[in-house]
Parts: structure tokens; C-alpha cells; sequence
């Protein structure tokens, strides 16, 4: 890897709650290049709070040596600093599209305000780039759907207007959280072919966080295990049959398998060892 | 054991209506596990509530344990036929206790011995007597999902429907749920129907197979068939190809099915 476009030290996202702390994530290290990154694990691993700490969006107490992004180190800037950067160099794509847009506003609009907010251009160059965007995302009739309402579209859709809205400023790096989960299989499927020609194109980063295994490793260049808060290891994509962890071993063992009968699934035995570890295990600390 | 045939189902009307089921028909023998396959939309949850009775308004002829269904069900219907949702954390009632929540069936049918009944059905979903005084909020996903299984075990039913039971878990957890549903399908000659989207779930739990898509069968096969990747419809073939992750390649390749 060449420069990279972000660089996690050490970062850690706790909780005050009224039983304790809740250690959420606990002091992990990696890097994302021009890739695709991603961060898989099952509910409660922190997956998704590192998504969020890196952009600043968790409620919850975030500490670390340096999250640096372009020479900036996002966890000390300033607010205004992270405003300029959130949405514009680095932007979000969440889990359900009926959740993230607002349902008051025409998916065109709040496409072209995303445009607007980060540029000087007028509402008609806006809206040009917002129809030429929701046909890059493939969606047929973009003069048509510029007009519709989140409720009027279906949930494949939803996710390309989504995808559409981040992307238009041109970002850097795309944190996608779970962004197909919510689809169809074959949707999902045509919905990431979009995300990965565009961030091909335009080489952009991307961490892609998601629970499904087999998903992230056909798509990925490269896998972050997460259990616990803690990287369990670092896979090469394509390379799950070399998992070494017992972690990720019994976490593919225990899916059914189409290929093949199984009477009795192998159920996952968790270690306590397992928590044990400081730091990421992910060797990429330089 | 459940004779399905002509099963027709719409909503609405005018405009808004939606032709959800078409024109359905299939049996299940006594023992047997038979899977409904589709994605979102395409009618798998409908037939589901139809059989159990969830669904008013239904067309066509419905025989379970040798009983035509009318559109209203007894009590005795309810014994022999039981349900298990998709949502743990939307199906069992945030202000009971484990405790009321199995009574509540017991209680309803007027069955005896509640004690006992509720300490086996604990027992043989994998939890001690520990949980039985716990609200549901007290309990991991995984747990939950085993007391609705309980919930719906304890008037010995014959046939146990499935809505997507597993599609709320995590996948370590989903494994635990798919193995104490084929211990349970042994240990009491359950008849299972499952309903879920993922094609190697329901290869894994069941020996017969329907493929829907826009509410009609597209076909039937025998897990076998699944597995070999011998489904003669294009559609199934498709969801085979998108069930193996992603290939860019592949998706190209991709048609709309009518």
C-alpha cells in the first residue's frame, strides 16, 4: 500500500452506562488505501462504532492515538474541520434507505442539496448533476424519479438514491454500513456492482462493514475480522479457507453449506482468550 | 398431512389491488419439512399466515390433518398447528415473563399440569428453569427466538409453520436455532413448513423445496436437486448464482422475472 487515505491508531469507543463502562472498541489499528476494505462481525463485535468514530458520529466516549486522514488528525480537529471533511471527502451510506432520507423531500432535491452544500452551484447546475448521478447508479427515468418520494420507491432503489447522495460530492472514502443488508439477494448484489465500478472509477476508498462473511469476501480486497472490539486477523479477500482464527473458522463452519448435507451444524465455541489480546492484531501498525 | 390446492390470495381493491398469492397448490407429507423460497414480495409469508389462519379473505381448498379449513379456526385447530415469527424482539410481549408468556397458550386450551408442562418446554429448547422468570428484554436474540420455539412446542402440535426463524441472528446463533429445530423435528414427528430468502437454510432444513416469485410457484424440487444445482427454471438458477456471493461478472447477467 502506497499512502494511505486513512490511518487508525489505537482507537477505542466506550459507553457510561448505569451497570459500567461498555467498551464498544477496544484499541484497534488499520489502514484503507484506494481499496476495498472490510470490517466484518456479528452483532455487538463494534464493527459499526468504528464506522461511526471515524466520522464522529457516536454518542459514545472515543479515544485514540490518531485517526489521520489526508495529514488531518480527525479525532483533535476541530469541529468546523470535521464539518468540511464529513459528507464531502469522507461520507456515510447507512442500512436502510427509508430511514436516511427524509421522507418530506423528493429524493431529486435532497440529491442536488447534497451537491449544493458542498459546492457554490446554483439549483439548476444541481439539479443537472443530480439527474446525471441517478443515472450513473442505473436507475431508468431519472426525470421521473428525481420527482418521487422516499416512500414511492422500492428498497433497491432507496439504496441507489443513497448512493447517488454520497457520492455526488466527490468523496475520497465511502464508509458503507451494511448498505445492502436490508435488499434482496440478486438487488443486493446489482446495488454493490454499482458502488465497485464507481469506486474503481473515481478510486476512491471504501470500508465496507457487514455481518455476512462470504459477502465481504467475494467483494473485499481485503477483510478486518472483528469480535468483541478487538481484530481477531487480517484476511486477503478470496482467502477465507486460510482463516487461521478460531474465531472466523466457527463462524464459516457454522453456516449452512448449499453444496453439501450436514445432519448437525458446528456450533461456535467462544474463548475467553479470545478478549485477551491489546491492540489490533492486525499487523498493520507501520 | 396439509393439502394445499388453488390457494388464491388478493388485497385491496381498485387500483391499489395486489394479486399476493396465484393460484398455489402443494402437500406436505406427516414428518415432512417443506420449504417456500422468494424474495421480498413474493407472496412465501402470505401462504404461511393463510394456513395458520392470518390471513382473512383467502380462495381455494386448505385440508390440515384431514380437516377442510374454513376462513375461521377452532381451538383445536390451533393445538394441532403452531407458529414461529421472523422478530424475536417483536413476538414475544415486552411486559410478561417467560412464565406468562408459555402459560398463555396453557391457559387458553385449558391444559393441565402448567407447572410441568412450562419446566419441559424450557428443558427442551436449551434453557434451564434459570430463565423462566425473566422478561423478554433480560434475554439475548438467540434466547428469545427459543422461547417462542417453546411458546409454540408446548401444546404438542403437529405441524410447527416457520416464518424466517432465523433471519433476525446472528449467523453463530442462527446455527444453534437450525440445529435445536431438526432435534425437535425428531424428537416429536414435527411437520415443519418454512418460509425464508435464504435458498441454503432451507436446503439445510428441508427435503422439499417451492420456489415463488410474484406470488405463484415456479417450481418444486427436492433438496438434492438444490444442492446439485439441477433447477430448471431460470429464476432458481438465479438465485443460486446470487447465493454464492459476488461476481461481478455474474450480475451482469441478471434478468427481471415476470
Amino acid at each position: 500500500m502506497d499512502k494511505p487515505l486513512l490511518n487508525v491508531e489505537n482507537l477505542s469507543v466506550s459507553f457510561d452506562t448505569p451497570k459500567g463502562v461498555v467498551e464498544a472498541v477496544r484499541g484497534i489499528s488499520f489502514q484503507v488505501g484506494q481499496e476495498r476494505l472490510g470490517i466484518v462481525g456479528e452483532s455487538g463485535s463494534g464493527k459499526s462504532q468504528t464506522g461511526r468514530a471515524i466520522l464522529g458520529l457516536t454518542p459514545g466516549r472515543v479515544e485514540a492515538d490518531r485517526i489521520e486522514f489526508d495529514g488531518i488528525n480527525l479525532h483533535k480537529a476541530p469541529a468546523r474541520t470535521i464539518r468540511a471533511i464529513r459528507g464531502r471527502r469522507i461520507s456515510m451510506i447507512m442500512q436502510d434507505p427509508r430511514y436516511s432520507l427524509n421522507p418530506v423531500m423528493t429524493v431529486g432535491w435532497q440529491i442536488a442539496e447534497a451537491y449544493r452544500v458542498h459546492t457554490n452551484a446554483t439549483k439548476r447546475e444541481a439539479k443537472q448533476h443530480a439527474l446525471d448521478m441517478l443515472t450513473t447508479v442505473r436507475i431508468r427515468e431519472p426525470e421521473k424519479v428525481y420527482g418521487l418520494y422516499p416512500h414511492q420507491v422500492s428498497g433497491g432503489m432507496g439504496q441507489r438514491i443513497m448512493i447517488a447522495m454520497m457520492l455526488i460530492p466527490g468523496p475520497d472514502l465511502i464508509i458503507a454500513d451494511e448498505p445492502t443488508s436490508a435488499l434482496d439477494v440478486t438487488v443486493q448484489l446489482q446495488v454493490l456492482a454499482i458502488l465497485d465500478d464507481m469506486v474503481r472509477d473515481r478510486g476512491m476508498g471504501l470500508i465496507f462493514i457487514s455481518h455476512d462473511l462470504h459477502l465481504v469476501s467475494s467483494f473485499c480486497d481485503r477483510i478486518l475480522v472483528m469480535y468483541g472490539g478487538q481484530i481477531m486477523e487480517v484476511l486477503e479477500a478470496g482467502a477465507l479457507d486460510q482463516a487461521e482464527h478460531p474465531y472466523t473458522k466457527g463462524l464459516l463452519n457454522c453456516l449452512p453449506d448449499i453444496d453439501r448435507q450436514q445432519g448437525t451444524l458446528p456450533v461456535l465455541r467462544r474463548d475467553d482468550a479470545w478478549m485477551n489480546r491489546k491492540g489490533g492484531a492486525g499487523g498493520d501498525v507501520p | 398431512m396439509i393439502k394445499v390446492e388453488n390457494l388464491d390470495i388478493t388485497f385491496g381493491g381498485g387500483a391499489q389491488r395486489v394479486h399476493a398469492v396465484r393460484d398455489v397448490s402443494f402437500t406436505v407429507a406427516s414428518g415432512e419439512s417443506f420449504g417456500l423460497v422468494g424474495e421480498s414480495g413474493s407472496g412465501k409469508s402470505t401462504v404461511l399466515r393463510a394456513i395458520a389462519g392470518l390471513t382473512p379473505g383467502w380462495r381455494g381448498t386448505m385440508t390440515v390433518v384431514g380437516q377442510t379449513l374454513s376462513q375461521r379456526r377452532d381451538r383445536a385447530f390451533h393445538k394441532q398447528l403452531q407458529m414461529v415469527f421472523q422478530d424475536p424482539y417483536g413476538s414475544l410481549h415486552p411486559r410478561h415473563t417467560v412464565n406468562d408468556i408459555l402459560k398463555e397458550p396453557l391457559v387458553i386450551h385449558r391444559m393441565d399440569d402448567g407447572e410441568r408442562r412450562i419446566l419441559r418446554a424450557l428443558d427442551e429448547v436449551g434453557l434451564g428453569p434459570a430463565y423462566r422468570f425473566r422478561y423478554p428484554h433480560q434475554l439475548s436474540g438467540g434466547q428469545r427466538q427459543r422461547i417462542a420455539i417453546a411458546r409454540a412446542l408446548i401444546l404438542d402440535p403437529k405441524i410447527v409453520l416457520l416464518d424466517e426463524p432465523t433471519s433476525a441472528l446472528d449467523v453463530s446463533v442462527q446455527a444453534e436455532i437450525l440445529n435445536l429445530l431438526s432435534r425437535l423435528a425428531r424428537e416429536h414427528d414435527l411437520t415443519y413448513i418454512m418460509v425464508s430468502h435464504d435458498l441454503a437454510i432451507v436446503a439445510h432444513l428441508c427435503s422439499r423445496i417451492a420456489v415463488m416469485n410474484r406470488g405463484a410457484f415456479i417450481e418444486e424440487m427436492s433438496d438434492e436437486q438444490l444442492r446439485t444445482g439441477t433447477p430448471e427454471h431460470g429464476y432458481t438458477r438465479q438465485l443460486l448464482v446470487a447465493s454464492k456471493g459476488y461476481d461481478r461478472a455474474a450480475i451482469d447477467q441478471f434478468v427481471e422475472f415476470d
